[in-house]
């Protein structure tokens, strides 16, 4: 599915935190949303999804307003992998993923075996499986986590929104997280924080800053050290790394760019 | 975006028994036997011994007209009397009030996403006691339909209009959290009680300020058969409403924006499950006055067995606090002779130490398994 974003812009209080943003993400791609802490990337996600209302502008996924529409069509056809995976209460893995199949199910809809296999096949997708019947509070961060991916698979959605999914995720499964996204072939829209991982991941990047889009395009086009130093207020070198042919990013230590 | 932290109050599931649908069912019909027979023995007790055989024969007697030996003698004296319109009805109601009081209590710690939520946490309990004490110290002073309606209706009216205005001051700004709804209730708890204080510390009548410390405790006393169809008509069509929306009520416990990402307009239903829940509260307490622990306790204990999956614990905590309520009223009848106990010192001396037991067993098992 497509995913339309135009010209939005979001207000918290009176601050202006996303200031008309327009972008797409095709049938297919993995857009990679980059920027600072407090950029805007989450606030422009979380309206994307429905969890706070823009004011203004217009987003559209495969022809539909999401904007307009009920969260419950919305969700038919987009899941989200966020950062608020914090609880007050307990569910097993396997509840918790079974819940994925909420917004296919009408008011007296019970679970059928078919529910239960397509969060089977979630659970195993992300190495989860043999976790089933563990409560979810006791798992470590990054076992939430992939148990958040499983229950956004279990939607079966057609688009995917990830808000930062590798924090507090060992490599292996920032690998794994990334690949497994990558390998369901659906439009896919990520807030990321390593810049490495977005190049190696990412068909596309927009960089934002101060809830503007600063540059956009291929990471190999878009990522240059003038960029990242106005952006990030890092200094850095890139390079095609020998060994796997992927851009690779150093950074220089101590020479902080703005501090001086 | 603030969030009530994580308590420790849900047990970990990993030693849960697996229960299928058969053994669901099972479970069921196993508690609607043993709710049965609680009644049975419940009617039995009390400070005028009655033999459980012929409190049972009345009983079958006076529902279905059937005599064992086609003898009606047990019909006959005080017994029947008093276990037909003085027993019979309050254990009805210990149950339908213990089954409504869980109700209340599940949906609102799923609807504030807090597990110490419960049935009174959104200014009812003060409302209510206010609307009783200016229904004792000054409603009954008035002429006409102000004066006919009653304590009931006071009470009613004051814990309804304390929750409505708990949900307008949370719903203050935007959005409504759930951190913003609890502080608005103990915002309206503390307006309400300085005004049933104003109103009981100038009122100069005793036995008024005797009413009201009784009222505030609970009581089944005034179980008459005219009670019941009330409260049957808010509790069962709620029980059933809300057994209905265990989907929605489970994925609420996941926050306010995974609820959006589920489908869910989490504020829309979170503000009808409110208001139905407060209504429904209402009734109760003025059935009753304040029975407090029940709405709180019963749906830990039920949740640390079965999980928080709402489609097995809402159907079993409605039998469990029906169940204790009738055994908590049973107790209160006969603990002390000749002495009928408030209700809710009871289920507070029980409920306290099972709350704790269960702090303290979650203290072992934490992050162990």
């Amino acid at each position: 599915m497509e995913l339309d974003v135009k010209g939005l812009s979001v207000s918290i209080g009176r601050s202006q935190i996303v200031n008309r943003i327009s972008l797409q993400v095709k049938e297919g791609q993995f857009v990679g949303l980059l920027g600072p802490n407090g950029c805007g990337k989450s606030t422009l996600l979380k309206s994307i999804y429905k969890a706070i209302s823009p004011s203004e502008g217009a987003v559209t996924l495969g022809g539909t307003d999401v904007l307009g529409s009920s969260p419950k069509k919305i969700a038919k056809s987009m899941a989200v992998v966020g950062q608020f995976n914090e609880l007050s209460f307990d569910f097993t893995v396997r509840e918790m993923v079974m819940m994925g199949r909420t917004p296919h199910k009408k008011l007296l809809d019970t679970d059928n075996d078919a529910d239960r296999s397509i969060a089977e096949e979630a659970m195993r997708k992300v190495d989860m499986l043999s976790y089933a019947d563990r409560s979810y509070l006791s798992l470590s961060g990054g076992e939430k986590q992939r148990v958040i991916l499983a229950r956004a698979l279990a939607q079966e959605p057609r688009f995917l929104v990830l808000d930062e999914p590798t924090n507090h995720l060992d490599i292996k499964y920032q690998l794994q997280i990334l690949s497994i996204v990558r390998s369901l072939g659906i439009g896919v829209l990520a807030a990321l924080h390593d810049l490495s991982l977005a190049a190696q991941y990412c068909t596309h990047l927009y960089v934002l800053k101060k809830g503007e889009v600063m540059a956009e395009g291929p990471p190999r086009q878009v990522l240059s050290k003038s960029l990242i130093a106005s952006v990030y207020e890092v200094d850095c070198e890139l390079y095609d790394n020998p060994i796997t042919g992927e851009l690779s990013i150093a950074y220089r230590t101590g020479q902080v760019a703005s501090l001086f | 975006m603030s969030r009530p932290q994580s308590s420790g109050l849900t047990p970990g599931s990993a030693l849960r028994p697996k229960l299928g649908t058969s053994g669901f069912i099972g479970l069921q019909l196993g508690l609607l036997a043993i709710t049965i027979l609680s009644i049975g023995i419940a009617v039995s007790l009390g400070q005028v011994e009655i033999p459980l055989s012929q409190s049972l024969r009345i009983l079958l007697y006076q529902l279905t007209g059937i005599t064992l030996d086609g003898n009606t003698d047990f019909m006959q004296g005080p017994g029947a009397n008093i276990i037909w319109t003085i027993r019979f009805p309050r254990v009805l109601l210990a149950l339908l009030v213990g089954a409504g009081l869980t109700l209340c209590g599940t949906v609102m710690q799923a609807a504030v996403q807090n597990p110490l939520a419960d049935p009174y946490i959104l200014g009812i309990s003060s409302g209510a006691t206010l609307g009783a004490t200016f229904s004792i110290l000054i409603g009954f002073s008035f002429a006409g339909i102000f004066g006919q309606l009653g304590l009931a209706f006071w009470a009613f009216a004051g814990a309804f209009g304390a929750s409505l205005l708990v949900l307008a001051l949370a719903g203050l700004g935007g959005k409504m959290s759930s951190a913003k709804l609890v502080l608005a209730g103990m915002v309206i708890n503390a307006l309400c009680s300085a005004f049933s204080n104003f109103l009981i510390y100038f009122a100069d009548n005793a036995q008024g300020i005797r009413s009201i410390t009784f009222w505030t405790m609970g009581s089944l006393a005034a179980a008459r058969w005219d009670m019941l169809p009330l409260v049957i008509a808010a509790v069962i069509p709620a029980s059933l409403l809300f057994l209905f929306q265990a989907r929605i009520l489970n994925t609420m416990l996941l926050g306010e924006e995974t609820a959006v990402t589920l489908g869910v307009n989490l504020n829309l239903y979170r503000r009808g499950y409110l208001i139905l829940t407060a209504l429904l509260t209402g009734v109760l307490v003025s059935a009753c006055g304040m029975i407090g622990f029940v709405g709180l306790i019963i749906p830990h204990i039920v949740r640390a067995l079965v999980g928080s999956d709402h489609r097995r614990l809402l159907p079993i905590s409605l039998w469990a606090g029906g169940l204790f309520l009738i055994w908590t009223d049973v107790l209160a009848r006969t603990i002390i002779p000749k002495t009928e106990l408030p209700i809710g010192i009871l289920t507070a001396l029980i409920g306290a130490p099972l709350f704790m037991y269960m702090l303290i067993k979650k203290g072992y098992d934490f992050g162990g398994k």
